[in-house]
C-alpha cells in the first residue's frame, strides 16, 4: 500500500461502486432512468402530434422569445458541468469540493427554475393558458414535468449536501452523491430534446 | 461457496485520477451544438425542412456527447446501463412514430 495514495485514507478508489449496495443503487438508477425516457417519450410524442393545433392561442413562433431559451440553456448547460466537477471531487476524495460544486449546481438549477416560472407567467399574460389549447396543454405538460424534475432535482441535491456535511464522504453517501449527478445529467439531456424540439421547430413553425 | 471478487483485482493500486479535461472538451462540444442549433433559427432564410434536419442532428450527436463525456457510459461495466437506457429510447421512438402516425396519416 503506499501511503500517499488517497489524501483521507481509508476510503477506496471509486467509492461509490466500493459496496455491492452501490453498485446496486446506481444500476437500479440506470434503469430507472430508462423508465424515465419513455414517461418524457411518450410527452414528446404527444407533443409532436399537437403542437399545430394552437386553436384561438397564439402559435409556437409568435410565443416564443429565443433569448430567454438561450439563457436558460446556457444555466442548465454549466449546471451540468458543474455536476460533473462534484463527480470529479467525490472521485478524488475531496469532501469539500464536492459539496461545493454541488452547491453551484444547485444555484444554476434555481437560475433555471426561475426563468422557467418567468416564462410561464408571461405566456399566461399573453392568452397561453393551460387549457387554451391541445399546444398548450400538451406545451405545459411537457415542459412543467421537466422543470419538477429540475425541482425535485433541487430538493434532492440540498438535502445530500446536508447529509455530506454531517456525515461525511463514505461509502454509503457516495453512490448518493454519484447518482444524483447522473440525475442531473439526464434532466440536462432531456432539456437538449426540449429546446430542440419545443422552442427551435417552433419558431421554425 | 467462494465469493466473487471480480471487480476488485488485485493489481498494485495506481489508480490514476480522471482530470478535468475530458469534461471541459464534452462541454466545449455542447456549447458547439447548441450554438449551431440556436443559429440555423436564429439565421433564418433556409429551406425549413434542412433546419429541421440540422436541429435533430445536432440534438442526437449532442446526447450523445454527454452520455458519453458526462454520464460515464464509455466506462467499464456499464452494460445493464446501456441495455436500460436503449430499452427507454426504443419504446419512444415507438411512441413518437405512433403518435405522428396516428396523428397527421
Amino acid at each position: 500500500m503506499s501511503a500517499h495514495s488517497h489524501t483521507e485514507g481509508q476510503l477506496p478508489h471509486e467509492p461509490e461502486k466500493a459496496t455491492l449496495e452501490g453498485r446496486n443503487k446506481i444500476l437500479g438508477f440506470w434503469l430507472f432512468l430508462g423508465a424515465e425516457t419513455v414517461l418524457f417519450g411518450t410527452l414528446f410524442s404527444a407533443f409532436l402530434a399537437l403542437r399545430d393545433q394552437v386553436l384561438d392561442g397564439p402559435p409556437a413562433h409568435e410565443l416564443f422569445d429565443l433569448k430567454l431559451v438561450a439563457i436558460a440553456t446556457a444555466l442548465l448547460l454549466t449546471s451540468s458541468l458543474t455536476s460533473v466537477f462534484a463527480t470529479q471531487a467525490l472521485h478524488q476524495h475531496k469532501r469539500k469540493a464536492l459539496i461545493n460544486w454541488l452547491i453551484v449546481t444547485v444555484i444554476l438549477g434555481l437560475g433555471f427554475l426561475g426563468l422557467e416560472i418567468y416564462e410561464f407567467t408571461h405566456y399566461v399574460h399573453e392568452g397561453h393558458g393551460f387549457t387554451t389549447s391541445a399546444f398548450s396543454s400538451s406545451f405545459y405538460t411537457l415542459v412543467g414535468f421537466h422543470g419538477a424534475h429540475v425541482a425535485f432535482g433541487i430538493v434532492w441535491i440540498c438535502l445530500l449536501i446536508g447529509q455530506l456535511m454531517k456525515k461525511g464522504l463514505t461509502v454509503v453517501t457516495a453512490p448518493k452523491a454519484y447518482v444524483a449527478g447522473i440525475y442531473w445529467h439526464f434532466i440536462d439531456v432531456v432539456w437538449v430534446f426540449i429546446f430542440t424540439v419545443v422552442y427551435l421547430m417552433g419558431k421554425v413553425g | 461457496m467462494a465469493s466473487n471478487h471480480s471487480t476488485e483485482e488485485q493489481r498494485p493500486v495506481r489508480h490514476k485520477v480522471e482530470g478535468p479535461k475530458k469534461h471541459i472538451i464534452g462541454f466545449i462540444f455542447s456549447v458547439l451544438l447548441t450554438l449551431i442549433a440556436f443559429a440555423a433559427v436564429a439565421g433564418g432564410e433556409i429551406n425549413t425542412d434542412f433546419i429541421y434536419i440540422i436541429l435533430i442532428g445536432c440534438a442526437i450527436l449532442q446526447v450523445f456527447v454527454q452520455m458519453a463525456f458526462w454520464m460515464h457510459m464509455k466506462d467499464r461495466g456499464h452494460t445493464w446501463a446501456i441495455i436500460g437506457i436503449l430499452f427507454g429510447v426504443f419504446v419512444v421512438f415507438t411512441c413518437v412514430i405512433m403518435a405522428e402516425y396516428w396523428a397527421w396519416w
